[in-house]
């Protein structure tokens, strides 16, 4: 805790703050939105697959989409900790961030179970997808939506944002 | 040349667009001409996606007259409140039309329920436009309007506008689901246009035509809760240069995406690699969905918007 309040008060973290560069603050958030994008938008695509909605695909082949999830999530683990470093107080005390780590991890989870698990059965795309394949990828699904909507939710429940929002909005009302 | 007149120019797309498409989608029925069915869909289909900007300029239009003493404010709420109900059922023909081109390419017919699903929303759709551009015409025309008062001062949607902001949970409710709505569907089409990149390429693009749909129910997610946010607090997006670029690219993009609805090479058997013209279509459509997410997520940054 005290190492990203310490983070928080470098001169890279205010930089990534205060600065009214588009390179700062909003590059980093949108970096964050398309690595979300690109984990949890391909992952629904395994899910939705598993779960029978595509079924003419064949899964063997969409081992090749896993590398891209990895790729979003390196992407948002490290824009995570810069957003995190640059407002580190707030967050840390906001609880609503820790049900969100929880529930990525849990969302990561369930991609490397998929992965190791469906995946890894020699009668892949010969047989029909087994219930715990299924309830894997219907669990997966929740874990992510959950995950996004903690992670939209911090915004609002956070401490020091509630009252920032009730004061735009009463601006625009 | 400015928003108003914007309006006044794009508006005649959806009005006379749809009554052209409806006539189309009727004469192939009556003829059985499979071609100009999926001309009439196309038709319907780009009008659909017109309607969009013309309901936008809409209020950047109102921002612009609204201060003259001669503008009825009864008469635009009424207007309002119509055109929103025209462009809901639009966007359903739109929608329709859309699946009807999918269900051509993939069972060479479409579905039954479809066909009269587009014809029972276009005719809708016809009637709903007729009196939007009437009561548009009214405002700036007193010498058509009807001499009654309009009781109601605020309109429908109005109220909607009021109702979010009154109402906390609205619009983080709505960005949770616009955000879910983005990753259905960027993950739906980065995986086709990956597959035509040339990953994957031993599933049969054919087969990957299951996932089009859940690239449409993303899409229209984010197209529903989109709207929230623009009624309940139009001016941050019409005085926002991050807005337009974001429509502009939203249009790109969905012209993109119908290319895959026609194209050829979803004949591709596996293992073959698609022709260097789909490569460039799918490197343009990343492009340009992430040219989405860049401007939707710059709202803020480069304009003026939370």
């Amino acid at each position: 805790m005290g190492l990203f309040v310490w983070l928080e008060h470098t001169r890279f973290a205010i930089w990534l703050h205060e600065s009214e560069s588009v390179f700062a603050f909003p590059m980093v958030l949108l970096l964050h939105t398309i690595g979300m994008g690109l984990l949890v938008g391909l992952a629904t695509v395994v899910n939705l697959r598993l779960l029978g909605c595509i079924p003419r695909v064949r899964l063997a082949p969409m081992l090749k989409l896993f590398p891209l999830m990895w790729l979003g999530f390196w992407i948002n683990a490290v824009t995570g900790v810069l957003l995190l470093i640059a407002d580190a107080t707030n967050k840390l005390a906001n609880p609503v961030f820790y049900i969100k780590l929880v529930f990525v991890a849990l969302g990561v989870l369930s991609i490397i179970a998929i992965r190791s698990h469906v995946f890894r059965d020699p009668s892949l795309d010969n047989a029909p997808i087994s219930s715990n394949g299924k309830a894997l990828a219907a669990a997966s699904l929740v874990l992510w939506a959950t995950a996004i909507t903690a992670g939209r939710l911090m915004a609002y429940l956070g401490p020091r944002h509630a009252a920032w929002m009730i004061e735009i909005l009463g601006r625009h009302s | 040349m400015n928003l108003a007149h914007l309006h006044l120019l794009l508006n005649h797309f959806p009005s006379v667009g749809t009554v052209i498409g409806l006539g189309l989608f009727v004469g192939a029925l009556v003829t059985k001409n499979d071609g100009l069915e999926r001309t009439s869909m196309l038709v319907l289909l780009l009008i659909a996606v017109s309607a969009l900007p013309v309901y936008f300029s809409g209020n950047a239009a109102l921002e612009a007259i609204q201060s003259r003493p001669d503008v009825s404010k009864q008469f635009v709420a009424r207007h309002q409140d119509v055109a929103l109900l025209a462009l809901a059922l639009m966007g359903i023909t739109g929608a329709l039309a859309w699946l009807g081109l999918w269900q051509f390419r993939r069972n060479a017919r479409p579905a039954i329920w479809n066909v009269y699903g587009i014809l029972l929303f276009s005719l809708l759709t016809v009637a709903l436009m007729t009196v939007t551009a009437t009561m548009g015409g009214e405002i700036r025309h007193d010498e058509i309007r009807p001499a009654q008062d309009v009781s109601q001062a605020e309109g429908t949607v109005s109220a909607m506008g009021a109702y979010v902001l009154a109402h906390g949970w609205v619009w983080p409710t709505c960005e949770t689901l616009h955000f879910m709505g983005l990753c259905l569907l960027l993950g739906t089409v980065l995986t086709v246009d990956l597959r035509m990149l040339g990953i994957m390429k031993s599933v049969p693009l054919a087969d990957l035509r299951g996932l089009i749909p859940w690239a449409l129910a993303g899409f229209s997610i984010n197209l529903v809760t989109g709207m929230v946010f623009f009624i309940a607090t139009p001016t941050q997006y019409t005085q926002n240069i991050a807005f337009y670029w974001k429509i502009v690219f939203m249009l790109l993009a969905g012209v993109n995406v119908l290319y895959l609805t026609f194209d050829e090479s979803w004949a591709l058997p596996e293992g073959v690699d698609s022709p260097l013209t789909a490569k460039i279509i799918a490197g343009a459509g990343i492009f340009l969905w992430l040219g989405v997410i860049f401007f939707g997520r710059m709202l803020p940054f480069i304009g003026n918007s939370f």
